[in-house]
This record gives structure tokens, C-alpha cells and sequence, in this order.
């Protein structure tokens, strides 16, 4: 374990590098998260305009909603996003074998070898949105609150992760081009907004179906102050229980594995 | 020239069926986020929820129907050089982008108005009466919509010319256009400020105003604003354009390749 920590701090360290080598982008990826953030709040405004409520939540909680999303998404683009693609370039062009005789965990480097760091800063905005919230709502987070929340974002995170890894580990046997990841997004995006708010069998459907609206209602909820310990927990378990499967596929898949001759 | 476009749609036709499964993945691209903006508003005023159906179905439809990809393909074309093919031909660029638009909006059309028409069998909520007159004013605004579209992604992407990001400028404007031109609410649900702003840009006259016709939301005085605004419009982008083409070919260093 503590190896690997090593291993993903040195990661880290080489897309650092690597990002420094463009450091003029910065600048232009500082401004579009600040905007992208700030048309988000705007949206949510023109929403509030014309109501005081959306599917029961008030104004302060959709923004803390907003920030979770935020930060999920952030969470994502930092992490996932780079790396998930990849492997489907790796399974085609038969530059797995390189990862698979390297002595580490392969699923542990297809996932996370490619950090895109600057995505951090979507991560700090989406806190800062939900800071900016709480404190329109006047409600400070309790310890459990705050513990509650970590764990069911947490949760989120590792759910997505392994529905993404299932997904891409079927290139072994389907031979794509194309990512897929248009599919992940559109269902991320009927996250942004509380759940309560989609009507008849949508609600059903991203509430048990396509889980896209709780992975995000779930934590915003915790922070304030709504939670539940059953679903938390049993969310928590469904994660585990993913990962669990999506480890097992991999394994399965890689026995599939017969490289391609360059 | 008539000659030369037919030639010219005949071969930005082939290339169509070349990509058939990414032309279909592509048209059935942005409806996503329409459809939740449509439960929003459906959630805040749910007696309004046929209107809301209709409206953003329309929106779909409309901004399917304007929709405009010059831009990430002037950008790649003028970065990678071999935009330079085109500047060497005889015949101005622009028409070979003006051809693939033809073809593709109306292989949208085919296949989108039948879908509405069936669609409308089954949902009394799409349904919807206009006389030949009205017809005709809506597809004019369309037209003008996708124009506007058209020229304003055009500009953009000749700006390639002198800086590298002409697609991040264009994904501001995009954005602004989000809001003006009535794709996160219909326009009457803005607050004044900016259904005032709104007028006077073009980005309403892209996608809204087509939809305020066919929903007989815009009265005649306001059908007369709008046709005379976007035409100016039309204008000025031409102006634009014209000038941006000239100052940026002797701009331009091509790249090798």
C-alpha cells in the first residue's frame, strides 16, 4: 500500500513536470474554469428568477448541489478522464504489454498514470461554491455532517470509477475508436440538479437505474445536515461492491489480452 | 457558379455517406442538456409543462437546424496548413463550407421532420397549426438563424490566422449565446435586463426568434423588429467577414506539409 502511494505521488510529480512544460495555458485553463463556474451560477440565478424552490431545494441549497457537482466533475477530469480513453489506444495499438510487464498493479497504472493537474482548480471552486451556500443558507456543517459527506463523495467517486473501468475494460473483446465518454457525460450532467426535480419514470430511472443524480445529491445533502446513515452506508457498500467487479473483469479480461503485432 | 456548387454538393454528399455512423452520432449530439433545462422549467411552473415540451423540442430542432462547425475545422485546416489547398483553388473557400452546410442541414431536415410528425401522432403536446404565411415567415427566420450561425463561426475561425485558440473564443460566445439567444429559457422568462440585450444581439435571431414564430409568441411589430434586426446583422458579419479574409491571407504564413 505505502508503495503505492509512492507510485501515485510520483505520478503526480511527472504530470506536474509535464504540465509546467506549458505554463502559458495556465492562464487561459484558470480563466475558463472561472467561467465555466461562474455560467453554472448563473444559470442557477436566471433557474431562481422565476421560482423559489426546484424539486424542494431553495436557492442555497441548489448552489451547494452546484458545488458538489463541481468538485465531483473536478475530481474527475483530474483523474479519470485522462486515463479512462487511454486504454482503449493501449488495447488497440498493443502498448498494454509495455504496462503489463512492468512490476506494478496494471490497473492501478492504466488508471491513474496520466494526472491532469490543473483540474484542481475546479475542485477548489466547487468548495468554494459550497462554502458560499452554507453560508447563505446560515447552516455550519457539523463534524459528522462533514464526515458523512466524505464518505458518500467519496463513494461517488469510486462508483463512477468503477462503471467507467467496466465499461472501457469490454475493449478487449470490442474494438472501438471512439471513447464513449459522450455517454458518461450526458448522464453526468442530469446531476447538476436535485433529483426531486425530474418527474415519473425519469425520477425512478436516476434514482435506481443510472444512480447519476444521487452520487451528487447524496453528498450535498450530508453537508446539510440531511443525511441518512442507511443510505450512506449502503451507497459506501455499492462502491465496494463495484470496485469488486470491476477489479474482477479486469483480471478476467486481461487472461483475453493477446497484444497486438506491431 | 450554379455548376460549381452542384459539383460542389455532389462531393460534400459522398463525403456525407463516407461518415454515415459519426453523422448519425453527431446529429443526435446535443439533446441532452435541452431535456434537463426542459425539467427545470417544467418543475418550476408544471402548468406550463406542455408549452415547455414543445418549446424545448423546438429548441432541439431549431439549433440542430442552425447549427454551425466551421470553426474546429477552420482551426485545424489554418493550424495544420492545409487550409492553403483551398486558398490556391479558384473558387473562394467559403463555398465549400457553404456546400457541406447544405448538405447536412438538409439530410437534418429529412430525417428530423418525419421524426416530429410521428412524434406529434402520439403527443398532442407537439402538435401544432400555421397557416402557408406563417410557414414561410418561420422557415425565413431559420434560414436567417442558420446564416448568422454560419458567418459568426466562419468569422471566428478565421481568426485563426493570428491566434491559436479560436475555438475557446468561440466556446465564450457559445455560452452567451446559451443564454440570449433562448436555449436555457424561453426569452419572456428572463429578467428585463437581459431580454433587452437580447434584441439587440444576434444570438436570439440564431435560435429563439425561428421558435417565437412558430409558437406565436412574437406579434407582427415584433416579427418586423426581428427580420429587419438580424438582416442588419447578416450585414455586418458579411462586412466582417469580407475584411477578416483579406487582412488575414496576407497574414498567413502556411504552415509545411
Amino acid at each position: 500500500m505505502r508503495r503505492y502511494v509512492r507510485i501515485f505521488r510520483e505520478f503526480f510529480r511527472a504530470c506536474f513536470v509535464e504540465e509546467l512544460e506549458y505554463r502559458s495555458e495556465f492562464l487561459g485553463n484558470l480563466i475558463s474554469s472561472f467561467f465555466g463556474i461562474g455560467i453554472a451560477v448563473l444559470t442557477v440565478n436566471i433557474f431562481f428568477y422565476q421560482t423559489d424552490q426546484l424539486g424542494g431545494w431553495t436557492y442555497a441549497d441548489v448552489l451547494v448541489l452546484l458545488g458538489v457537482f463541481n468538485t465531483l466533475r473536478g475530481m474527475i477530469d483530474f483523474a479519470l478522464r485522462p486515463n479512462m480513453p487511454r486504454l482503449l489506444e493501449h488495447v488497440r495499438r498493443g502498448t498494454l504489454d509495455y504496462i503489463l510487464t512492468k512490476p506494478v498493479d496494471s490497473m492501478f497504472y492504466v488508471s491513474f498514470r496520466h494526472l491532469v493537474f490543473w483540474r484542481l482548480i475546479d475542485v477548489l471552486l466547487g468548495i468554494g461554491v459550497i462554502g458560499y451556500g452554507l453560508i447563505k443558507k446560515h447552516y455550519i456543517p457539523s463534524l459528522v455532517d462533514v464526515i458523512v459527506f466524505i464518505v458518500t463523495i467519496a463513494a461517488s467517486f469510486v462508483l463512477i470509477y468503477s462503471l467507467w473501468m467496466l465499461l472501457m475494460t469490454t475493449s478487449f473483446w470490442v474494438i472501438r475508436i471512439d471513447d464513449l465518454s459522450f455517454i458518461f457525460d450526458s448522464f453526468f450532467e442530469t446531476a447538476r440538479f436535485p433529483v426531486g426535480m425530474y418527474r415519473g419514470w425519469v425520477r425512478i430511472v436516476l434514482t435506481y437505474v443510472l444512480p447519476a443524480a444521487v452520487i451528487t445529491n447524496m453528498p450535498a445533502l450530508s453537508l446539510l445536515g440531511k443525511w441518512n446513515m442507511a443510505t450512506a452506508l449502503i451507497a459506501a457498500l455499492l462502491a465496494l461492491v463495484f470496485l469488486w467487479l470491476a477489479r474482477r473483469f479486469w483480471r478476467f479480461a486481461l487472461r483475453f489480452y493477446t497484444s497486438a503485432s506491431s | 457558379m450554379i455548376r460549381k456548387y452542384i459539383a460542389l454538393l455532389r462531393m460534400k454528399y459522398v463525403e456525407m455517406l463516407a461518415y454515415r455512423l459519426a453523422t448519425i452520432v453527431w446529429m443526435t449530439g446535443a439533446i441532452v442538456q435541452p431535456l434537463i433545462t426542459m425539467a427545470v422549467w417544467m418543475n418550476i411552473d408544471p402548468s406550463q409543462s406542455d408549452a415547455f415540451l414543445f418549446y424545448f423540442m423546438a429548441v432541439i430542432f431549431v439549433e440542430r437546424m442552425t447549427s454551425a462547425w466551421d470553426v474546429w475545422e477552420l482551426d485545424r485546416e489554418i493550424r495544420e496548413g492545409t487550409f492553403s489547398n483551398y486558398i490556391l483553388r479558384p473558387l473562394h473557400p467559403i463555398h465549400w463550407a457553404v456546400a457541406e452546410n447544405i448538405v447536412y442541414k438538409v439530410l437534418f431536415l429529412v430525417i428530423l421532420a418525419p421524426v416530429w410528425a410521428v412524434a406529434a401522432l402520439f403527443v398532442p403536446a407537439l402538435r401544432f397549426d400555421m397557416t402557408g404565411g406563417q410557414t414561410l415567415l418561420f422557415l425565413m427566420a431559420l434560414l436567417l438563424g442558420a446564416a448568422l450561425r454560419f458567418l459568426l463561426s466562419y468569422i471566428c475561425g478565421l481568426l485563426g490566422f493570428w491566434i491559436t485558440k479560436v475555438t475557446a473564443v468561440y466556446g465564450v460566445l457559445e455560452v452567451i449565446s446559451l443564454f440570449l439567444s433562448g436555449r436555457i429559457a424561453p426569452l419572456s422568462l428572463l429578467p428585463p435586463v437581459l431580454q433587452q440585450w437580447s434584441i439587440f444581439l444576434p444570438f436570439r435571431y440564431m435560435i429563439g426568434f425561428p421558435i417565437d414564430i412558430i409558437t406565436k409568441a412574437a406579434n407582427s411589430h415584433d416579427m418586423l423588429q426581428g427580420f429587419a434586426i438580424a438582416s442588419i446583422w447578416i450585414v455586418v458579419f458579411v462586412i466582417a467577414l469580407r475584411w477578416i479574409w483579406k487582412a488575414g491571407l496576407k497574414k498567413n504564413q502556411a504552415v509545411g506539409g
